[in-house]
């Protein structure tokens, strides 16, 4: 993804001009902040469909909707505990 | 306008800093490729805490797919030197 972080460096703008990129910059990061927001939910809807979805019944039962929430948030400990062991085996590893 | 017209300085330190983000977004890839992969090994149903015992699991799974990339590569490695004859 593009970054537009970096700064606009137009000497010859007019300062209203600078204002306007300065507005677009921080519409751009509200857009991108969304879009990972919205593929974060569609990956733990992978991950948990899977996990906890059994056979579709005619409606969400307790059971599956707990074992959803709880899998969002075993997910996230999952990949902590991996994130910091694999750290772990990295800097171990480079000598 | 010059944005390219970088010094060998600044085009250095515009290599370093790439070469940095790079690094960070290989093991990020990697981290969530073991994710994948210990997630489906080791998680039952899962359940309000992560208990210990998928967490040993999730540990030695990391280090058991490493260990089997490195066998596999080995012999792999062998076929291939054989049959090329």
């Amino acid at each position: 993804m593009a970054d537009f972080n970096s700064s606009f460096d137009m000497p010859s703008a007019s300062s209203s001009e600078s204002a306007e990129a300065a507005e677009l910059q921080r519409l751009i990061a509200v857009e991108q902040q969304k879009a990972q927001f919205q593929a974060q939910v569609h990956n733990f809807m992978d991950v948990c469909w899977d996990k906890c979805m059994d056979k579709p019944s005619s409606k969400l039962d307790s059971r599956t909707e707990t074992c959803l929430v709880n899998c969002v948030e075993r997910f996230i400990d999952t990949t902590l505990t991996i994130t910091n062991r694999f750290t772990q085996m990295v800097q171990k590893g480079a000598h």
